[in-house]
């Protein structure tokens, strides 16, 4: 039970300064990721039936990997801005919350330095 | 986490019935939330049946009829019963709403009256609304102004006054806010959309000084981002106010100011 | 059995109960001024029925032509019947343009003219040069200036730190036993606790009594609550036997549609599609007072022109205004019309009938907002230690007929009046005289006593009867027999009074105590208006009499002065109408025929 005026709880620790900037970049995220998409997903259907060496070769391609990476870049930095809002919405038990976020972050970086990597060592055809 | 269902002692049982009296011929069912803080017991849904022929023709005028002819213990607030004073709101047939200005024959079978959800109650119909209203007085909703006031009014232009409008009509009945998931679950932190809609008021009323001020006190993940344009709001507005639209300008103020 | 209640103890500077627009500018002013100062309401800020107030409100700005307080003043004094105080109507309309402008810096959204200043429209008796022109005086944020208003003076009251016990439902003023007020006793709903609050001043702000009609324009919260205190104070209540009729509530349903609709050019007609107003008042027409045109519309339906299968109401116009205006200045009672008679204004006519609006009578007070009573030889003896504001005051200023948009004038500058006196004669911190222990505990009987009633009426079948009575013998026209029926009737529902049965015994929210407190107040009002009705025989403003049609200013120009004894008897004395204004600056107006 909380003793505490109204006031005093809505009031809390005040205001963050902070939020328009998540804000604007899920949006801008989710703008690039509007052509960032459809030129992953018609790649894709380009190599759909394509062997293993033409895929090689396709993806050491400069334009191809760029937006490959840029692609994964795009969707992880969403996914992560994403995923945190909804924890941040459902999840309210503090400590569950923080290892939440944390695991939320580390995911979505380690997963888009996979992916990144990966996309490198394609085009670099090692 | 977030609570998805309701705890043990909050399991809303049957109540009692009441039959209509003999002879009715348009019986309508309502079916409403009692819950007494002084029993110890668990809400209860009691139904009660009302002759539409000897009854006006709102939602509201059936709780009174139902409190003074058949249970004077039925619990709601109610004063001006034509929507301008934002007590009567509850939730009716599944949507938040002003009592008195919704009519009964736009509820299709029985009519479910709730108080609005996820507030305390208070009992039956009457949720506690502290801190709704203590987020009111937070975003400080008066006119700031350093420059000394003129002799006589301060002069607004009238397309300056129309931005007001659809804003400073708001009778602060907190259907909206109490309709969005997003103050259900973070409530205590966001702001919800009457309040939002309120500051968003201010903020453009031209004659206001602190647009600066306010909009650094609303930057926050949590009192002004938790809005995901669900567009509850707008949707149950018995007012027909659009508090989605106010806060979406706020957030374009947000990013117009970087 | 009081000592089974708690009491939590409070001390204040002031006490103000009541939050609707006259209690919130007398909270705000007080706090303002450094006063320790605690405002009771029963309902939230908000909520308080000043909130319905559409038109909006008078004031001699001169934004739309020439205008001066000594027309408007003129207009009110006419307005009331000459039964105003020539003073106290001097005071509010000179510091109308200062209130109005008070309320626009406060951030009152009204609505503009093209250069930018308040908009202004034309109201029911408000003219220019002493009645031979149309004026433009009242002041409008669209048609919910009460709305604005009451939101404006709320968020102001929030700006200075006003501290609000709201659902605090108010018992009983607390007398000492040389008949002064030292605060008031009070109900929370919230938690069902019982609270004693010292003062040393106490002000009521608690409204009319609009409920003791079946119907009527007002809240279901409004029932004089303040009034009923007054009374069992052993205080008088003034001019009672006034009840305005707003020419225009929904039929049926009672909701108000301004007087505004008609100062935009709407205008009634009869069911022979005759604007029928040009006949009883050739050159105001539909702008006539209010008291002129309810009377009309009766007369119209009494005589077979009224409209409907039953031919009982009267149509209003606005259907050949350009919708664009109605979008603009009317939209509240747009909606209001469609949701309530089912009517899109822009195309048809919205059936209306004359509904009980506004007490002109209330607790009577000096323009400081002092509360009055008769003691000895003195008609004009303030009360210590009580004040009233709005409409459960009687200044008077409205006499026996107030005019549409004086009435928020009223408020704003009659609660900034009281706050400014009691910042002139209270210390901020000062000390209270001590209580008795037992002070107050005679209304926590009251309540219990009402809490645990198990007679054989409900507290809804008494307000019926109740209401009844008092829409049938208290109506627009009145008739020595008609309220001598009414006095014995309202006489038999008093008595029913000891039979009522609450079934609700809890002390949280119990709404049903509440209304039975509240019929408590209305019926004891209730009952002085019929008695003051049936005694004043004369015609005057909202008080109608068929078998004295006229005004009689020799016999009847005072107020009446009605108190209600312990044994539910009314006892009738009277108090001098001031007909001298205030100052110089201005010459007293005379009685003169009525006409407009």
């Amino acid at each position: 039970m909380s003793l505490r005026t109204p006031l005093g709880r809505v009031r809390g620790l005040g205001s963050a300064k902070d939020g328009v900037g998540h804000w604007w970049l899920q949006r801008v995220t989710a703008v690039a990721l509007v052509p960032l998409a459809v030129i992953l997903v018609g790649m894709m259907l380009h190599l759909a039936r394509a062997d293993h060496a033409t895929v090689l070769a396709y993806m050491g391609h400069t334009y191809v990997a760029t937006f490959t990476a840029l692609g994964l870049i795009a969707a992880f930095w969403h996914l992560k801005l994403g995923i945190q809002v909804v924890v941040e919405d459902y999840v309210h038990t503090e400590r569950l919350k923080v290892a939440a976020l944390l695991a939320n972050t580390f995911g979505c970086i380690v997963f888009a330095g996979l992916g990144v990597v990966a996309v490198l060592t394609l085009a670099a055809g090692v | 986490m977030a609570e998805f269902s309701l705890p043990a002692n909050s399991r809303v049982g049957k109540g009692k019935f009441h039959p209509a009296p003999a002879g009715a011929k348009r019986v309508k069912r309502f079916n409403i939330y009692r819950w007494n803080p002084d029993d110890g017991q668990n809400p209860r849904l009691d139904t009660f049946e009302v002759d539409l022929d000897d009854c006006s023709p709102m939602v509201l005028d059936a709780l009174i009829k139902i409190k003074n002819e058949v249970d004077a213990s039925v619990t709601f607030r109610r004063s001006c019963r034509e929507g301008v004073c934002g007590s009567c709101a509850m939730n009716v047939d599944g949507t938040n709403t002003l009592a008195c200005i919704k009519a009964i024959d736009d509820v299709g079978g029985d009519v479910n009256v709730y108080p609005l959800p996820h507030l305390p109650v208070v009992k039956d119909l009457v949720p506690d609304l502290s801190t709704f209203y203590a987020q009111y007085a937070a975003i400080e909703p008066w006119l700031q102004s350093e420059s000394a006031a003129p002799a006589k009014e301060r002069l607004q232009s009238r397309e300056e006054r129309a931005k007001l409008d659809g804003l400073y009509e708001c009778v602060m009945c907190a259907c909206c806010s109490t309709a969005c998931p997003s103050y259900w679950w973070n409530g205590d932190r966001y702001l919800g959309p009457a309040i939002l809609l309120q500051a968003y008021r201010w903020l453009v009323d031209s004659r206001d000084e602190a647009t600066g001020e306010r909009l650094d006190a609303l930057e926050d993940p949590f009192r002004l981002y938790r809005c995901h344009t669900i567009m509850n709001c707008a949707k149950t507005c018995p007012k027909h106010l659009n508090p989605a639209k106010a806060i979406a300008e706020i957030k374009k103020m947000m990013v117009e100011r970087r | 059995m009081p000592n089974s209640y708690p009491i939590i103890e409070h001390a204040y500077d002031v006490v103000v109960v009541g939050a609707g627009g006259a209690g919130l500018r007398a909270t705000m002013g007080l706090a303002e001024a450094g006063l320790s100062t605690a405002c009771l309401t029963k309902v939230f800020p908000t909520r308080s029925h000043t909130v319905a107030a559409q038109g909006g409100i008078s004031a001699a700005l001169g934004n739309m032509g020439e205008d001066d307080w000594r027309w408007h003043m003129y207009d009110t004094v006419k307005g009331s019947d000459w039964l105003g105080d020539q003073d106290a109507i001097e005071y509010m309309v000179r510091e109308g343009p200062r209130a109005v402008i008070e309320l626009e810096h406060y951030g009152v959204p009204f609505s503009r003219t093209a250069d930018g200043k308040i908009f202004q429209r034309a109201f029911g008796g408000m003219t220019t040069n002493f009645g031979k022109g149309i004026a433009q005086r009242t002041c409008a944020a669209a048609d919910r200036t009460g709305h604005a208003m009451l939101h404006t003076l709320y968020q102001q009251s929030l700006k200075y730190r006003a501290q609000f016990f709201i659902e605090y439902f108010a018992l009983d003023l607390i007398m000492d036993d040389d008949g002064a007020c030292r605060g008031v006793m009070a109900w929370n709903l919230d938690d069902g606790t019982m609270h004693r609050f010292r003062a040393n001043m106490t002000i009521l702000a608690t409204g009319g009594y609009g409920r003791a009609y079946f119907s009527c324009t007002s809240a279901h919260t409004c029932t004089g609550d303040g009034n009923g205190m007054v009374l069992r104070a052993g205080l008088p209540l003034q001019d009672m036997e006034f009840v305005q009729f707003h020419p225009t509530g929904i039929y049926g349903a009672g909701c108000l549609i301004t007087e505004g609709s008609r100062g935009e050019g709407g205008f009634l007609v009869n069911s022979q599609g005759e604007r029928f107003m040009e006949r009883y008042a050739p050159s105001a027409k539909d702008l006539a007072s209010r008291d002129v045109v309810s009377r009309a519309m009766t007369i119209e339906i009494r005589e077979g022109r009224g409209v409907g299968p039953q031919k009982d109401h009267i149509f209003l116009h606005l259907d050949h205004l350009d919708p664009a205006l109605l979008a603009e200045r009317l939209p509240g009672i747009s909606e209001t019309a469609q949701i309530f008679a089912g009517v899109d204004v822009t195309k048809q006519p919205i059936p209306v009938l004359p509904t009980v609006h506004y007490n002109m009578g209330g607790i009577p007070t000096n323009f400081h907002g002092e509360a009055l009573t008769i003691k000895g030889s003195s008609p004009e003896a303030a009360v210590p230690g009580l004040m009233a504001v709005g409409e459960a005051a009687c200044v008077s200023v409205h006499g026996a007929n107030r005019l549409g948009s004086n009435s928020l004038l009223d408020l704003v500058v009659f609660g900034r009046a009281a706050a400014l006196r009691c910042a002139a004669v209270l210390k901020p911190g000062a000390s209270h005289k001590s209580l008795p222990k037992s002070a107050g505990e005679e209304a926590i009987a009251r309540l219990d006593k009402l809490r645990h009633a198990s007679g054989e009426r409900s507290t809804a079948r008494i307000r019926l009867d109740m209401q009844r009575v008092m829409q049938n013998h208290a109506a627009v026209f009145r008739t020595q027999e008609t309220l001598d029926e009414g006095v014995r009737k309202i006489g038999e529902v008093r008595d029913m009074m000891p039979h009522v049965k609450v079934a609700d015994r809890s002390l949280i929210w119990n709404s049903d105590l509440v209304e039975t407190l509240e019929l408590d107040n209305l019926v004891r009002q209730a009952v002085v208006t019929m008695h003051a009705a049936a005694n004043r025989k004369e015609s005057r403003g909202a008080h109608a009499r068929e078998d004295f049609p006229d005004r009689d200013d020799v016999h009847w120009m005072k107020h009446t002065a009605i108190f209600l004894g312990a044994d539910g008897k009314p006892r009738i004395d009277y108090r001098p109408v001031h007909a001298n204004p205030l100052t110089n600056d201005v010459q007293a107006i005379p009685p003169q025929p009525r006409v407009y």
